[in-house]
């Protein structure tokens, strides 16, 4: 009987283990094994996005790996990594031998962190997120999707740059890694030919938290914090010296520097119109179409979402105006009562398979947002094919580029069209989305997944069905939650693979291929 | 092994589909609030009660985090509950029950989001009640009782969709003591503690952001603490009970609700509540009850400032001889 009874309290503790047990759910991309599949010896002389050549900055030559100094390094590489703690073994763990993915993923945290729309005042007010007071309330930034292409475009760009910086001198100088050097100093990760100097790491940590800390600045700590654990690491790794470092340190702030100059003057800070303004953009669409966007939360947003991201600065289209879509179906129109039944079927008969697509690329606030979404799955490709740190940050960078000018092209169309919404006009319309505030016409998601695949299929031939699969999915999924029109959808669609051709011809010719 | 646990409680969710609804129809004769797994009632040996629930709630504020707040764009939120629930004396000293939900969300007209509601069952629960102990102290009974309980989503609900979600959408395990003390004179006193162990609820979704990124659809419901207070007195031959209930809730763990932001299943929990009750039996139709109440948040963590009344049927027979039996054990 005793033993009746504690065998049915084990059974009990054990099912409570199991249902309570501490949750070991995946917070980044673990990977392992992670041998480069290329090292790109002429990486060095592929072409950069923002600076003219990898030579264009300079470090200095390096010192010889016989002499006193470097051998003063190695010995104290020796030291450091003969003692290595817990935390610093975690932390080689974490940052891996291809940073470009961390770096990527700390990007997309802070965008699901500050992706928060300002909630209205008690006076039904709103408070506009200000760069200048970024604690607020309301925190700056509020990392919507044009916020996060931009910030993501600029990280992936200024470390691609650097890279290719990196890269130059790495081949130019020959300097070999420490382990390779010396025997007695393992590696932390899968050995490989690239020289050391300067290091690539270096470049990605001082790289990433500077643009980051421009485009997060309530973050500066955390980001500082993490680029001190990194090039920690990449000292007790094995590969690198401290000389490697602080070259690579040098290319960093440089190419920063030279990343962010850009930001300030992109167009970006005069994005958020006033409502003075947004009122005569709302006025002239009007004026020329006989409809316009109006935003119908309570208390009323008083102006739309960033009206002129689509005079930012694009990367690589020269006038935004030259991939704007076809005017959609004017209100009332055979073509546009055709898509309301469309719309009204769908939420009177909603399955759960279309629930599930419109959920899974819902993307929406406090979530890193479509553009997020599409660098999680660069990523994931990046190290399913184990692309070394120099490719993987070329990835992104055209990915990126092309995510943020589609981005610009749909808020032109958006702002220029400004399109109602279906719960606008669909009389008692519900949706299962959050119905976002600005204009319907193009779906962002649509025209953000339909370039950012365009750049994946390049890269990633055989990925390219799947991909663009998924880019059909994701503008679908609008329509499936309701909040967008079909058209919205399918013109996006084509427009984002449009616009993304534009990076995808500049890539073919940068060298790499 | 937790990965395997997992697949089996979502493969079980999936299959329990047919079995629920069979279940559902049943015991969709009639349903009340007189023996329920929290109570310190137990029902005779061979005795069944069945009891149907309606339930109106309704709120048009929220803590975000420990601030009380309106949202325009959810407006007052309504949530409709119709339970269904059968207790089976065993023995005397053991019940079982079982019971199913069915709940409707909507917010009221007009709102800022024009978000669609949700309808469906809910999770299905299983119960079983044992008086550990029952004996005079001083002039009334002390009793005590242990619950153990286990509920998991009946239907491919979405949880991650608060507020209108129609619960949180894991399986639970719950382990409760109950003591009550009742004096000659119909006054009783009862306490309540309880567990519960959640699992995982799957979002459609596979990152969310809880204080940091998580790459999975998987989302950790906190477990939890809850407390119940109850005084009570029995009237007009122990035909008629009222009850006055506090009722606690903390979660041992997780995030709380952003500025402005849905809230989500990972969000901790707290909730303080305050609530009356009233049940009747009728001397006339045999094992025939009637039970209202009325309770409300008074104060809480990440949850609705929910208030709820509730109009519930109960009907207790025999099953072996086919007769109605007086009044339960109390």
């Amino acid at each position: 009987m005793r033993n009746k009874i504690y065998k049915s309290i084990l059974f009990i503790c054990s099912l409570l283990w199991f249902i309570s047990c501490e949750k070991d759910l995946p917070t980044y991309l673990e990977y392992k094994d992670y041998s480069y599949s290329s090292t790109d010896e002429n990486g060095g002389t592929w072409q950069p996005i923002l600076i003219d050549e990898g030579a264009a900055i300079n470090i200095g030559v390096p010192e010889d790996i016989s002499s006193q100094s470097y051998q003063a390094e190695i010995s104290a590489i020796k030291a450091s990594t003969d003692e290595i703690n817990a935390p610093q073994r975690k932390a080689l763990t974490y940052w891996g031998n291809n940073a470009v993915v961390r770096w990527n993923e700390i990007a997309l945290e802070l965008i699901a962190k500050y992706n928060l729309i300002p909630g209205p005042n008690d006076d039904g007010s709103y408070t506009l997120p200000n760069p200048s007071d970024p604690n607020g309330p309301p925190a700056f930034p509020f990392a919507h999707p044009p916020y996060a292409c931009r910030a993501l475009a600029y990280l992936s760009v200024a470390q691609f740059d650097g890279l290719i910086s990196a890269w130059h001198y790495k081949y130019l100088y020959n300097r070999a890694a420490p382990y390779q050097i010396d025997g007695s100093i393992t590696y932390a990760y899968e050995p490989n030919d690239i020289p050391s100097y300067p290091s690539d790491g270096a470049v990605l940590a001082r790289v990433s938290k500077k643009v980051l800390s421009a485009m997060f600045p309530l973050e500066k700590e955390y980001l500082q914090k993490l680029e001190d654990e990194h090039l920690e690491s990449l000292l007790l790794s094995g590969g690198n010296v401290p000389s490697d470092i602080s070259a690579g340190i040098t290319i960093g702030d440089e190419i920063s520097e030279i990343a962010l100059a850009r930001a300030a003057n992109d167009g970006m800070k005069n994005a958020q119109a006033p409502k003075v303004v947004s009122d005569s953009i709302k006025a002239a669409a009007f004026e020329r179409f006989g409809w316009q966007w109006e935003n119908l939360e309570i208390p009323v947003r008083p102006v739309g979402l960033t009206p002129l991201f689509g005079k930012v600065k694009m990367w690589n289209v020269a006038n935004v105006e030259n991939v704007r879509p076809v005017p959609p179906p004017a209100i009332d129109s055979d073509a546009y009562l055709a898509d309301v039944s469309i719309l009204k079927d769908y939420a009177d008969n909603m399955t759960e398979e279309k629930r599930s697509i419109a959920n899974f690329w819902q993307d929406g606030l406090g979530t890193y947002t479509p553009p997020g979404h599409w660098n999680r799955f660069a990523n994931e490709f990046m190290v399913e094919d184990k692309m070394n740190p120099l490719r993987s940050a070329r990835t992104l960078a055209y990915m990126n580029m092309a995510i943020m000018d589609s981005g610009i092209s749909c808020w032109d169309a958006k702002y220029y069209y400004h399109y109602p919404r279906p719960i606008q006009t669909i009389e008692g319309f519900k949706t299962i989305a959050g119905t976002p505030n600005f204009p319907s016409y193009t779906s962002g998601h649509s025209v953000f997944s339909a370039a950012a695949s365009e750049v994946l299929a390049y890269i990633f031939p055989e990925k390219a069905t799947l991909v663009r699969g998924w880019a059909e999915e994701a503008a679908i999924s609008r329509v499936y939650g309701g909040i967008h029109w079909t058209f919205d959808a399918t013109v996006g669609t084509d427009q984002g693979r449009e616009v993304a051709k534009f990076t995808v011809d500049i890539a073919k010719l940068d060298g790499a291929n | 092994m937790t990965g395997k646990l997992l697949l089996l409680l979502r493969y079980k969710r999936k299959t329990q589909k047919d079995l629920n609804i069979l279940i559902l129809l049943l015991f969709m004769v009639a349903f009340a609030h007189g023996q329920t797994p929290t109570d310190g009632l137990m029902m005779p040996s061979k005795n069944i009660c069945i009891l149907l629930n309606y339930e109106a709630g309704h709120f048009d504020r929220y803590w975000e985090g420990d601030d009380l707040r309106r949202n325009e764009t959810i407006a007052t939120v309504n949530r409709t509950t119709i339970l269904p629930m059968a207790a089976v004396g065993i023995f005397d000293e053991l019940n079982f029950y079982i019971g199913l939900p069915y709940v409707k969300t909507k917010s009221s007209e007009t709102n800022g989001g024009r978000f669609e509601g949700a309808k469906g069952f809910q999770d299905f629960m299983v119960a079983l009640k044992y008086k550990a102990l029952e004996r005079s102290l001083g002039s009334g009974r002390l009793s005590l009782f242990t619950t153990v309980g286990y509920s998991t989503p009946a239907t491919n609900y979405l949880s991650d969709y608060m507020p209108y979600s129609l619960g949180f959408g894991a399986p639970e395990f719950s382990l409760r003591g109950i003591t009550q003390y009742q004096l000659n004179n119909g006054f009783y006193v009862r306490g309540t503690v309880a567990h519960l162990w959640r699992g995982y609820t799957e979002a459609e979704r596979d990152y969310y952001y809880n204080s940091g990124s998580f790459y999975t659809a998987l989302m950790d419901v906190p477990n939890a603490w809850t407390f119940e207070t109850v005084i009570g007195k029995w009237f007009m031959s122990n035909t008629l009970k009222l009850e006055l209930n506090y009722t606690g809730l903390k979660s041992t763990s997780g995030d709380n609700i952003r500025a402005y932001n849905a809230a989500q299943p990972t969000n901790k929990v707290k909730y303080d509540r305050l609530g009356v009750s009233i049940q009747y039996y009728s001397p006339s139709l045999k094992g025939l009850g009637v039970v209202g109440y009325y309770n409300n948040v008074v104060n809480g963590l990440n949850t609705a400032k929910m208030s709820n009344v509730g109009l519930g049927l109960t009907y207790q027979f025999n099953f072996i001889k086919n007769t109605n039996k007086d009044q339960d054990a109390q």
